[in-house]
C-alpha cells in the first residue's frame, strides 16, 4: 500500500500520526508500518468490509433536509486516529477539572449567585442567555451536579496544542459512534490490537448506567428510561442503541405521565409503573409543555413539578443548558479559577467577546480572519469562518454584529490538525477535532478518547455529521516504555 | 413492559411469519403451476384471493399475468399486503424496539431488508425469484433462530410468540380456503386428475408434506389432509396447534383471563370440527368464520394490553 501513502504530505498542518511528511510519530509507528505494509488490494477490501459491517449494522443519522429520507450511513475512516496516553492522562485531567467547575457554576448561578455578586461574570450574560431557565431557581439536583452528560469538543492547533473549543451540555450525542467504531475496527482490523495497548471503550453503557443510578440513592435499585423524541430524530439510532446496551427504557413522551402524587408513571403491560431517573435526549424547551413550550407534544407535562419535588431525576437536569452558551464558555477559565482555585489544565480557544466595545472593534477590523459563532446554536449553523466565506458573508455578519453584538463571540481560524484519511485510491490528511464524554453524578467518569470527527472533504473545516462529516475510531495507545502488548 | 413496545413486538412477530409464510407459499405455488396445463392466468389469480387483494389489484392492474402478480404481491409499495411493505413494517417495528431485542436480531433484520432492496428488481425472472424466496425463508427461520435461542422467556418473547401463531393460524386457514375453493372448482374429469396434486401442494405450502407422510404414509387423501391441517396436536402448523400454542403465551401474560376465554372458544369450534366428514367446500365457511374471530381476538389484545384506560390512574 505504500503507492497510496506516497504522495502524502500535511502541508504543514499538525498532523496526528505523522511527525514529518514521512515520518511517523513514536506511537503511531506500529499502526503506521502495518497499514503501510498493506496491499492495496487488501486494504480497500478492508474499507468495503467496515462499509458492508455499518451498513448491515444499521448505524445511521438523520438528515432533516433529506425529506422522506429517514435515514443515511454514517460515514466511517477506517484509519483510527491515535493519542499517546500519556498526553490523554493530562487531557482527562482537564476534562474532569471543567466539568466540576461547570458544574459548580451552574449550581451557583440557580442559588446564591456568588460568582455574579464577585464580579466575575456579568449578570446580564448569564440571564439573558437562551439557556437560563427561571424555572430552576432555588433548585439542587443530586450531587448538586446539573450536567451529568458532557461532549466538550476538542480540537489541536498549528503547534498540536489542544483547546477546547466548546462544551455541549445539554443534549450532547455521538457516543454511540464512538462504541461503534471501536466494534467495526475490532472486525475488521483485528491484528492490530496485538501490536498495540489501546484502553478499551466498551465500559461506557455501564458507567452510564451507573451514573444514572447514582441519581436517585434514595431508591434502591431505580427504573431508569431514556426519554427519545422518538424515530424521527437524527439520533434516535443512538437513543435505541444506549438504552439497548445500558439496559435502559426508550420510551417517548407518550408513554408517561405524572401522577396526582406527582411521580411520573410509564405505560405498560402490568399497568403504570413508577419511573425514577430519566435521561431525557429532548431540548428543555420540550420536555414539560406547562413549564416550556405549550406547543410540545413530545414531552410529558408536569414533569417539572415531579423534578422540583424530587420525585424524578431527569438527566441532564433542565436549565444546565446555560453553561452550553458560547458567551459562557469564555468564562469557563475564570470559572475554574473561581470556583476550584486551579490552573486551567486545557486553554479555551482565544475568544473575543462581541459584548465589549473593544474586542468587538477588533473583530470587525480582522472580520475576514476569524470565526464567528452565534452564542446559542449547535451543529455548525449559523456561524462565520471568515477565510472560507465570500465577501457578501463577511458583511453580512458585519451587520449582524453591529446590531447585536451581546449575541456573539469570534476566535481566531484555527489550522485544525489532520490525520490520514482514506479518500478513494489516496490516503490524504484531513481535518480533526475531537468529542470525548464525561459523565458525572456521585464521581465522574471521562471516555478514554471519544468520537473523532473527520471533515471528509478536502480542506474543509466542518466535521459535522449533518454537513459532510465523517468519524474515525480513536485510540488513546500506551505509550509507556514498558508497554508491549502480548 | 412498554404497552407500545408490546404492541410493536407483537406486530414484528406478525410481519415476520407474514414474509416468511408469503414467500414459502409463492415459491409452491409457482410449482404447482408449472404442473398445470390449463387456465394458467386464473390460477396466478388465485393467490391474489388468499390474501384479499382483489380490490387493490384491479386498481392498478387490469390483466392477470405472472408478472402482474409477481409485482403486485412481492413489490408494488401500494399494496398494504405486499412482501416488501411487510418488510418495511417488520424493519420499522425492530428498529423502534431495539432496547429489548437481542443485538443480532436487528442486524439480521436490516441485512434481509437489505437483500430484499437489492434484488426486488429481478423478480420478473422465475429463476432469480425462486431463489430470492427461498432465502427469504431461509433467513425468517434464522431470525426465529435467533429469537428461540437468545431471549428470555419474558413479556417480549411472550407477545413475540402471540403475534406469531395468530398470523400462523390467521395464513393457514386462507391457504386451507384457497385450496377448498379450486377443489371445488375442479368438477370436470380433466381437472379432477389434479385434486391430488391441489392437495399436496396446500401440504407443501404449509411445509407439512414430510411430516404428513410420516404420520399418514403418502397417499394423499382431502379428508386426512384436512384434518391433519385443522385438528393435529402435534404439527406445529396445524391450527389446533397454533391456536392453542397462542393461549399458551397469552397465559403468560398480566390480565388477560377475558381474552383467554375468548381463545377457548375458538380452540374448541376447530378442535371439533371433522375434517374427515365435511365436503371440502364446507371448510370455507368455517376459515372464514375462523378469520373473523381471531380478528376479534387481535383487537382485545391491542385493547387489553396497547391501548388500556389509565383515567383511572
Amino acid at each position: 500500500m505504500k503507492d497510496m501513502w506516497r504522495d502524502y504530505d500535511p502541508e504543514g498542518f499538525f498532523d496526528e500520526l505523522m511527525y514529518s511528511q514521512h515520518q511517523p510519530r513514536s506511537f503511531s509507528y506500529k499502526l503506521l508500518d502495518y497499514l503501510q505494509g498493506m496491499e492495496q488490494e487488501a486494504f480497500r477490501q478492508r474499507v468495503n468490509e467496515s462499509e458492508m459491517e455499518m451498513l448491515e449494522r444499521g448505524i445511521t443519522f438523520t438528515v432533516y433536509s433529506d425529506a422522506g429520507n429517514i435515514d443515511r450511513a454514517w460515514p466511517f475512516d477506517i484509519i483510527p486516529r491515535a493519542i499517546p496516553k500519556s498526553e490523554w492522562q493530562r487531557t482527562e485531567k482537564g476534562l474532569n477539572q471543567r466539568i466540576r467547575a461547570l458544574n459548580q457554576f451552574i449550581q451557583d448561578i440557580y442559588n446564591e449567585a456568588a460568582i455574579i455578586k464577585d464580579g466575575i461574570i456579568p449578570e446580564d450574560v448569564v440571564y439573558k442567555s437562551k439557556g437560563y431557565r427561571p424555572q430552576c431557581q432555588g433548585m439542587t439536583p443530586p450531587h448538586g451536579v446539573w450536567a451529568n452528560i458532557c461532549g466538550s469538543d476538542l480540537v489541536r492547533d498549528q503547534d498540536g496544542t489542544m483547546y477546547v473549543l466548546e462544551d455541549n451540555l445539554r443534549v450532547p450525542s455521538g457516543v454511540s459512534y464512538m462504541l461503534e467504531n471501536r466494534k467495526t475496527t475490532k472486525r475488521v482490523f483485528p491484528e492490530l490490537f496485538r501490536l498495540l495497548n489501546i484502553s478499551p471503550v466498551d465500559v461506557y453503557p455501564e458507567r452510564l448506567s451507573q451514573m444514572l443510578s447514582s441519581l436517585r440513592p434514595d431508591v434502591s435499585s431505580p427504573r431508569i428510561a431514556l426519554l427519545t423524541p422518538g424515530v424521527f430524530n437524527s439520533a434516535y439510532y443512538e437513543h435505541a442503541f444506549l438504552a439497548q446496551q445500558a439496559g435502559l427504557i426508550l420510551l417517548e413522551g407518550s408513554d408517561l405521565l405524572v401522577g396526582a402524587d406527582d411521580y411520573v408513571y410509564m405505560k405498560t403491560i402490568y399497568g403504570l409503573e413508577r419511573v425514577d431517573v430519566i435521561y431525557r435526549r429532548i431540548d428543555d424547551d420540550f420536555i414539560d409543555p406547562e413549564a416550556f413550550r405549550p406547543d410540545s407534544i413530545l414531552g410529558v407535562p408536569g414533569i417539572m413539578r415531579s423534578w422540583r419535588a424530587g420525585k424524578v431525576a431527569i438527566a441532564n437536569a433542565p436549565g444546565c443548558g446555560v453553561a452550553d452558551d458560547k458567551v459562557i464558555y469564555a468564562y469557563v477559565p475564570e470559572m475554574i479559577r473561581y470556583y476550584l482555585n486551579e490552573t486551567p489544565v486545557i486553554d479555551n480557544v482565544p475568544t473575543w467577546l462581541c459584548g465589549d466595545p473593544e474586542q468587538l472593534e477588533h473583530v470587525l477590523a480582522h472580520l475576514p480572519e476569524l470565526v464567528v459563532k452565534p452564542a446559542n446554536e449547535s451543529g455548525g449553523y449559523g456561524m462565520l469562518v471568515g477565510p472560507h466565506a465570500s465577501e457578501e458573508k463577511v458583511n453580512e455578519f458585519r451587520k449582524l454584529l453591529v446590531e447585536n453584538p451581546t449575541n456573539y463571540i469570534a476566535q481566531p481560524t484555527l489550522n485544525l490538525s489532520v490525520s490520514p484519511t482514506s479518500c478513494g485510491d489516496t490516503i490524504a490528511p484531513r481535518h480533526v477535532d475531537l468529542r470525548p464524554f464525561i459523565l458525572s453524578g456521585n464521581s465522574v467518569y471521562v471516555t478514554p478518547g471519544g468520537l473523532t470527527r473527520v471533515a471528509l472533504v478536502e480542506g474543509s473545516l466542518v466535521v459535522n455529521s449533518s454537513q459532510g462529516g465523517g468519524s474515525k475510531d480513536t485510540w488513546i495507545v500506551d505509550d509507556s516504555p514498558f508497554a508491549e502488548a502480548e | 413492559m412498554l404497552s407500545r413496545v408490546g404492541e410493536r413486538i407483537f406486530w414484528l412477530a406478525r410481519y415476520l411469519e407474514r414474509v416468511e409464510s408469503t414467500a414459502r407459499l409463492i415459491n409452491v405455488h409457482t410449482a404447482l403451476l408449472m404442473d398445470l396445463p390449463e387456465h394458467r392466468e386464473m390460477n396466478w389469480f388465485s393467490l391474489i384471493t388468499i390474501f384479499d387483494g382483489r380490490q387493490a389489484y384491479f386498481e392498478n392492474y387490469d390483466r392477470v399475468n405472472e408478472y402482474d402478480v409477481m409485482h403486485f404481491l412481492l413489490a408494488d409499495t401500494n399494496y398494504s399486503g405486499s412482501l416488501v411493505n411487510a418488510l418495511l413494517s417488520l424493519r420499522e417495528n425492530a428498529r423502534t424496539s431495539l432496547d429489548v431485542l437481542p443485538e443480532s436480531l436487528w442486524e439480521q433484520i436490516n441485512e434481509l431488508h437489505l437483500l430484499v432492496k437489492g434484488e426486488l428488481s429481478t423478480i420478473g425472472n422465475r429463476r432469480r425469484r425462486q431463489k430470492l424466496l427461498l432465502t427469504i425463508t431461509e433467513r425468517c427461520q434464522c431470525i426465529w433462530g435467533i429469537i428461540a435461542n437468545h431471549m428470555s422467556r419474558n413479556s417480549a418473547y411472550d407477545f413475540l410468540l402471540v403475534g406469531k401463531h395468530l398470523e400462523r393460524a390467521d395464513m393457514t386457514s386462507r391457504i386451507l380456503e384457497m385450496t377448498a375453493m379450486l377443489v371445488a372448482d375442479s368438477k370436470s374429469d380433466n381437472s379432477k386428475q389434479y385434486q391430488s396434486l391441489l392437495w399436496a401442494t396446500l401440504l407443501r405450502a404449509l411445509s407439512a408434506q414430510q411430516m404428513y407422510i410420516q404420520e399418514h404414509s403418502s397417499s394423499i387423501k382431502a379428508g386426512t389432509v384436512l384434518s391433519f391441517l385443522i385438528t393435529d396436536q402435534r404439527f406445529p402448523r396445524s391450527l389446533c396447534f397454533s391456536i392453542n400454542a397462542l393461549g399458551k403465551y397469552l397465559g403468560y401474560l398480566p390480565r388477560g383471563e377475558a381474552i383467554i376465554e375468548r381463545q377457548a372458544k375458538i380452540l374448541s369450534t376447530v378442535e371439533n370440527y371433522d375434517a374427515e366428514q365435511y365436503p371440502a367446500d364446507s371448510i370455507r365457511l368455517l376459515m372464514d368464520e375462523l378469520q373473523v374471530s381471531l380478528n376479534d381476538l387481535t383487537s382485545e389484545i391491542v385493547k387489553n394490553w396497547f391501548y388500556p384506560d389509565y383515567s383511572a390512574a
